[in-house]
């Protein structure tokens, strides 16, 4: 294998290959999804109640609500947007809070406050909400907590928000559409094109081509999964020892492009298997999303030994000892591949 | 216009598909793993938090404790209490010492300790906290001269609320039928760039016989599975009738867009950059029902809205025809639209 050659079959590939759909759609979706599911998914499981609030006065009530953390506020300008809101479950409860709110509560005159009552909410959001609002009345007319409650935390535990556990979602996708796709559709456009012949009579040996095209899908799934965890501050304190997480998982997505790309003939059957093994290269990613989906099934699929010590690096801390098993596992992964590839090279060479 | 030329077209077209038997099978495989997504997901909805009391005497509010939306389980000790918090059998547990009351009537401030799992969410702890300070007050007498009157909007789903999986019903739906609509566009583009279509109107085949064969088949193959998904998964329990026909026109509206996509692409790989944007136009409504109050009113303009609230409107609210007849005609306008607007455009690439 000459260095050299690999060089410059690389270069080719990036001057020509970054002008292909899937070379665009490796650098743009992920960055696309990373927003999308930032800015939707963040707050789209979200279980906290939410409460709509028309003011027709300035009362002091919204900012005492607001400033709680168990509910969600938002304001409306009128009490038919209000109820706009709450009939298409914007907020699970609505209430239009009418003029001189706080001085009659201050004097104590007896108010009925109309409050809309999304028919979906459910039966807790419906009593911490109302909790809330009484909550912040009492705080308005000045009545004194009759009781202390000291709280305590067990266990080690921690609860895991959306937006973290969506995070492997994107970074498998990176690495999924850079590390394979980019690789595979390389190797497949050279085979319709019968370009990968014509190489054949040059110098450049059919592992000089791999060579380049494995690091291609290399760089691309690296540098794509560093940007999604910059994007998503996500490097946590071992930047090193992520990046060399990374840096493997892009490997091994590499290497199994490559296996794609050999075995594969032509363009569509390369995106219908990409269509079928999807839930198997996603699977870890749907397990680490739902906690009640027992956390070992995880471990059968592959990409949990990438996606498993990212997380454990970035979100909690993680350091060397604790990832050094599914590194471990990782890397044989690796071996793994590099065996398939070169049984799927020698089966190519014989045909 | 033969119907005998197009039943044949339409058989050579099936045969075409599924001669392929990797393309056969992964079709099978994705409609299995669209139902165990569905399969997976929660059947049942939390409607309360579920908390552990260990109180030597029971203080009479906690029996109103349901009221807000709580649902006190009692514990014989408060090692008991805790091992359960531990265990992640309850959202917290709260130990109310045996001199609460007594605190409580002369007027002093009673102590309540509140032991919350690791992973309770921080909004949910400050809930708890909420309601029960708010469940003192009541203890203590303590009323509001403000009457919250709650009015519910809609239909009032206490004790009936959708579980996860139903809302995503619809959403699996449009899934399937886009997937088809690119299965259409890419065997249609095929044919274009293969000219075999050429070839076949220099045959008595008109180019009417032609789309007729095409929509046929691309509404067969997208109706068919998509019933199959809806059979399978219990879909078709509450008004069959409607939901099928919301089906059948889904079906033709995918394959009026499969027309047009069809039309700007020369191959599998541009067939996906043309299909990826429209199917996540198409997939926004079902966003919505997934989490209401996320799209606007605009979202009216989407064709996909009328299929997605009129399945999800029969499968889960048993709404009959009177309720829906709105969205099932303005679903046939967009499908008389999209099929000829797909024609037209796709039969000028013909000739």
């Amino acid at each position: 294998m000459s260095v050299r050659r690999v060089a410059i079959l690389l270069g080719k590939d990036f001057k020509y290959g970054s002008r292909g759909f899937v070379f665009i759609m490796a650098i743009v979706a992920p960055l696309l999804i990373s927003l999308v599911l930032n800015l939707v998914f963040g707050t789209f499981f979200s279980q906290t109640a939410k409460l709509g609030i028309n003011d027709q006065g300035d009362s002091r009530l919204v900012d005492l609500v607001s400033a709680s953390d168990s509910v969600q506020t938002r304001t409306y300008a009128s009490t038919d947007d209000l109820k706009r809101a709450v009939e298409a479950g914007a907020v699970d409860m609505g209430v239009a809070l009418p003029e001189n709110f706080d001085e009659d509560v201050l004097s104590g005159n007896s108010i009925v406050l109309p409050a809309y009552v999304w028919g979906e909410s459910l039966a807790k959001n419906r009593g911490i909400l109302l909790a809330t609002v009484n909550s912040a009345v009492r705080q308005l007319a000045g009545q004194e907590v009759p009781v202390h409650i000291e709280t305590t935390t067990l266990g080690d535990a921690q609860s895991v928000p959306w937006s973290d556990r969506l995070l492997p979602l994107v970074l498998l996708y990176a690495v999924t559409i850079g590390g394979i796709m980019v690789p595979a559709s390389l190797m497949v456009d050279e085979k319709q094109k019968r370009t990968l012949a014509a190489l054949a009579i040059t110098p450049a040996t059919l592992g000089d081509i791999l060579a380049a095209k494995g690091l291609m899908g290399v760089i691309m799934a690296l540098v794509m999964s560093i940007v999604i965890m910059l994007l998503n501050q996500a490097f946590g304190v071992q930047p090193g020892l992520l990046m060399i997480v990374l840096g493997l998982g892009a490997v091994l997505a590499a290497l199994f492009g490559l296996v794609l790309g050999l075995l594969v003939k032509d363009i569509n059957t390369l995106f219908a298997t990409i269509k079928a093994v999807g839930l198997l290269l996603y699977a870890p990613v749907i397990v680490y999303m739902f906690p009640g989906i027992p956390q070992w099934i995880g471990k059968i699929f592959p990409t949990y030994y990438i996606v498993q010590p990212v997380v454990e690096i970035s979100q909690q801390g993680g350091a060397w000892p604790e990832v050094i098993f599914e590194v471990s596992i990782l890397a044989g992964l690796i071996v793994l591949m590099f065996v398939l590839v070169t049984m799927a090279t020698r089966r190519l060479k014989q045909q | 216009m033969s119907w005998q030329i197009v039943r044949a077209l339409i058989a050579k077209d099936f045969k075409l598909y599924f001669r392929n038997r990797f393309i056969a099978l992964i079709t099978v495989l994705g409609l299995v793993a669209y139902i165990a997504i569905y399969f997976v997901m929660p059947q049942t909805v939390d409607e309360t938090l579920e908390l552990a009391v260990y109180a030597p005497v029971l203080p009479p509010i906690l029996e109103q404790a349901g009221s807000q939306g709580l649902e006190l389980v009692l514990m014989e000790s408060e090692e008991q209490l805790k091992e359960a918090v531990v265990g992640g059998e309850y959202l917290a547990g709260v130990v109310v010492p045996p001199d609460f009351m007594d605190k409580l009537m002369s007027g002093e401030k009673g102590q309540l300790d509140v032991y919350f799992g690791a992973d309770t969410p921080e909004e949910l702890q400050d809930s708890i906290t909420v309601l029960l300070e708010e469940l003192a007050y009541l203890q203590t007498g303590q009323m509001l001269s403000v009457r919250v009157s709650p009015e519910v909007l809609g239909r009032d789903m206490v004790g009936i609320q959708i579980p996860m999986r139903d809302r995503l019903l619809p959403m699996l739906a449009v899934i399937i039928l886009m997937m088809e609509m690119l299965g259409l566009a890419s065997l249609i583009s095929s044919e274009v760039v293969g000219r075999t279509v050429q070839a076949l109107l220099i045959t008595p085949m008109t180019i009417r016989g032609l789309f007729a064969a095409k929509l046929i088949m691309g509404v067969s193959l997208a109706f068919v599975q998509v019933m199959l998904f809806m059979a399978v998964t219990g879909g078709l329990s509450q008004q069959p009738l409607i939901i099928i026909l919301a089906l059948l026109l889904g079906a033709i509206m995918v394959t009026g867009i499969g027309f047009l996509v069809a039309s700007g692409s020369k191959e599998m790989t541009t067939v996906i950059a043309w299909g990826m944007p429209a199917m996540i136009i198409l997939s926004v409504p079902a966003f919505g029902v997934l989490a209401p109050g996320t799209v606007s009113d605009w979202v009216k303009a989407v064709p996909s809205y009328y299929l997605v609230d009129a399945v999800y409107q029969a499968a889960n609210f048993n709404a009959g025809w009177s309720d829906i007849w709105d969205n099932l005609l303005i679903l046939l306008g967009f499908d008389i639209f999209l099929v000829w607007l797909g024609i037209t455009v796709l039969g000028r690439k013909f000739r």
